[in-house]
C-alpha cells in the first residue's frame, strides 16, 4: 500500500538539509505501524511525502500503485482524499464548530449538506464529540481538539489514516483515548500510520520503524 | 453536473458568509468601487441622451438661399433652373421653400404662435434648402463656399448660408468626448481591477489557514479560487448598483437645471436614466472587472502561498 524505494529528501534552505538518506520501505494494506525516533529523525518529512506534501529529492514513494513524485499537481488531491490526516497541533478552524470542521473533508468532494452533516455526527460519536457537535474548538481540551481532528481524518473513510505526533502535548489520559480511537479505526481494516516519540505506546506496538538523522535503524520490512 | 452545482453553491455561500463577517470592510470596498465607477456611467448616461440628438442631425453641407422679401413668386421659383446650373456634378437636394411653409414651420416648432402672430404679416421670405452629398473633406468645406458665392450673385438673392459648419463641429466634439470616455473607462476600470486586486488579497492572508487545511482535506485549486471569484465578482455587482443609483439620483437636480436652460431655448430636453438593458450590460462589465481582480490576485497570491 506504501513503498519506499531508495527515497532521499533534501531540503533547499541555508543548511542543505538531508532529511531522509536513502529510505526504502514497505507498509501493507491494513497495517498498523509506528515511526519513531528523536525530533529531527524524518519521521515528519516521510509522513509528508506520503501526502505529497513534500516531493522526494531522489527515489520513488508508491501509495496505492501510485507514484506520488510524479504526481501531476493537479491529481494531488484526489491523492489526499484517499488519506486522513493527522497533525500535531490539530489544525482546526477555530471560527468555525467542530460539525463544520469535520464535514469539510467531505465538502470539498461535493458532498451534499445533508450527507456531509449526517456524516460528520457519526464521525464525532465515533470519537465520544456528538454532543459537542456545535462547540467552538477552543472550548474544547487538547485531547478532545485532537479526536476532533481524527473524526475529520476518518469522515471520508480513507484507506490510510497519516497521524503525525498526535499525542503530543496530551496528558497521559487523553493521549490513551486519542491512540484507542486510531486503533479502533485500524480494526476496521484502515492502515495507520502513526509517528511519536512516547516509548509507553510504542511498548505495545507490533510493528515500530525506527529513524535516525534521517536514516532507517529499524523496522523497514 | 450537479457536484459542479453544489460546489459552486458552497462558493457563493462562503463569500457571502465572508462578506458577512466583516460587513464594514466590504461596504467600504464597495464605496471606494463604486466612485471609480461612477464617473464612466455618468458619462455613458450624457452620451446615450446626447447620441440620438447628434444623430437626428445631417452632417452634409447644407446651404441656405433666402430671396429678397419683395421678390415675386414667378421669379423666386424661376432660379431652380439656375440653381441645378450651379449645382451640376453635385449629389444635391433642392427644395423651394415658401414664405408661408416657412412660416408655419417657424410656428409649429417654436412655440412662438402667439408672438408671431402679433406681428401682422409674414417677415419670413421665399428660400431654397439645398443638401449636398458626399461633402466631408476641407477641400470640400471651400468648394461649397465657391458655390454659395455664385448663388450670391444671382438676381433677387438676399443671402446665402452654409449650414453644416456647426453639425460637424458637434459630431467632432461628441466623437472627442467619446473617445475621452473611453481612456477614462480604461483608467478607472484598472482601479476598479486594483481595489479588488488589494481586498481579495487581504482575503487570502486572513484565510491563509483555512486554504492550507482545506488543500491538505483533498481540496482543488479551483475549489479554494471559487469562493474568492465570487467575493470579487459580488463586490463589482454591488459597486455597480450603487454607482448607477448615484448617477440616476444625480439626474434629478440636473434635470431641474437643465429644464431651465432648455426653457430658453423652447426645447423639453431632459436627461434620462440609462435604458435597462444598458443598465445590465454595465452591471455585468461591474461584476466582470471584479471577477478579473480576484482571478488575478487568487492566482497570485494563492501561489505564493504554495
Amino acid at each position: 500500500m506504501i513503498e519506499f524505494q531508495s527515497v532521499s529528501k533534501k531540503y533547499s534552505d541555508s543548511a542543505n538539509t538531508l532529511a531522509l538518506a536513502d529510505v526504502s520501505l514497505n507498509i501493507a494494506k491494513g497495517e498498523l505501524v509506528y515511526l519513531a525516533g528523536p525530533s529531527g529523525a524524518g519521521k515528519s518529512t516521510l509522513m509528508k511525502m506520503v501526502a505529497a506534501i513534500e516531493r522526494p529529492s531522489s527515489g520513488r514513494v508508491i501509495v496505492n500503485g501510485q507514484d506520488v513524485g510524479r504526481l501531476r499537481k493537479a491529481g494531488i488531491p484526489f491523492l489526499r482524499r484517499n488519506l486522513g490526516l493527522i497533525f500535531q497541533n490539530q489544525r482546526l478552524l477555530n471560527d468555525r464548530h467542530l460539525l463544520a470542521n469535520v464535514m469539510l473533508p467531505l465538502i470539498v468532494t461535493g458532498a451534499t449538506r445533508a450527507q456531509a452533516e449526517q456524516r460528520a455526527r457519526a464521525a464525532l460519536d465515533k470519537v465520544g464529540l456528538e454532543g459537542r457537535a456545535l462547540a467552538l474548538p477552543l472550548e474544547l481540551s487538547g485531547g478532545e481538539q485532537q479526536r476532533v481532528a481524527i473524526a475529520r481524518a476518518i469522515v471520508n473513510r480513507p484507506q490510510i489514516i497519516l497521524a503525525d505526533e498526535p499525542t503530543a502535548n496530551l496528558d497521559r489520559a487523553a493521549a490513551d483515548k486519542v491512540i484507542d480511537a486510531l486503533h479502533a479505526f485500524h480494526s476496521v481494516g484502515v492502515t495507520c500510520v502513526i509517528s511519536t516519540h512516547d516509548d509507553q505506546i510504542l511498548d505495545s506496538a507490533a510493528r515500530v520503524i525506527r529513524l535516525e538523522h534521517g536514516q532507517l535503524t529499524g523496522g523497514a520490512a | 453536473m450537479n457536484v459542479w452545482f453544489r460546489q459552486h453553491r458552497f462558493a457563493l455561500g462562503a463569500a457571502l458568509s465572508h462578506v458577512r463577517k466583516a460587513p464594514g470592510s466590504f461596504l467600504f470596498n464597495v464605496l471606494v468601487v463604486a466612485v471609480a465607477l461612477a464617473l464612466p456611467f455618468a458619462g455613458v448616461t450624457l452620451l446615450d441622451n446626447v447620441r440620438p440628438l447628434s444623430e437626428q442631425l445631417s452632417v452634409d453641407p447644407e446651404l441656405s438661399l433666402f430671396l429678397k422679401a419683395d421678390t415675386p413668386r414667378e421669379q423666386a421659383q424661376a432660379l431652380a433652373p439656375q440653381l441645378q446650373q450651379i449645382l451640376r456634378g453635385t449629389h444635391a437636394k433642392v427644395s423651394f421653400v415658401p414664405r408661408e411653409q416657412a412660416l408655419a414651420t417657424l410656428k409649429d416648432k417654436s412655440g412662438l404662435t402667439d408672438v408671431i402672430e402679433t406681428l401682422g404679416d409674414n417677415p419670413l421670405p421665399d428660400s431654397y434648402v439645398m443638401r449636398l452629398e458626399g461633402f466631408t473633406s476641407r477641400a470640400d468645406a471651400a468648394r461649397v463656399d465657391g458655390l454659395a458665392d455664385q448663388m450670391r450673385a444671382l438676381p433677387g438673392v438676399d443671402a446665402v448660408q452654409v449650414d453644416s459648419a456647426w453639425v460637424k463641429r458637434l459630431a467632432a466634439l461628441l466623437g472627442v468626448l467619446r473617445l475621452a470616455l473611453l481612456l477614462l473607462a480604461i483608467t478607472l476600470g484598472i482601479v476598479v481591477i486594483a481595489v479588488v486586486f488589494n481586498t481579495i488579497r487581504l482575503q487570502v492572508l486572513t484565510q491563509r489557514e483555512e486554504i492550507a487545511v482545506s488543500k491538505l482535506l483533498g481540496a482543488t485549486d479551483n475549489f479554494i479560487h471559487r469562493p474568492f471569484y465570487y467575493t470579487g465578482a459580488l463586490l463589482g455587482l454591488c459597486a455597480g448598483a450603487v454607482a448607477l443609483g448615484a448617477v440616476a439620483l444625480a439626474l434629478r437636480p440636473l434635470n431641474t437645471a437643465i429644464a431651465e436652460f432648455a426653457r430658453l431655448y423652447a426645447s423639453e430636453f431632459q436627461l434620462s436614466p440609462l435604458p435597462p438593458l444598458a443598465m445590465a450590460a454595465l452591471l455585468a462589465i461591474s461584476a466582470g472587472l471584479g471577477l478579473v481582480g480576484a482571478m488575478l490576485s487568487v492566482q497570485r497570491h494563492l501561489a505564493r502561498l504554495s
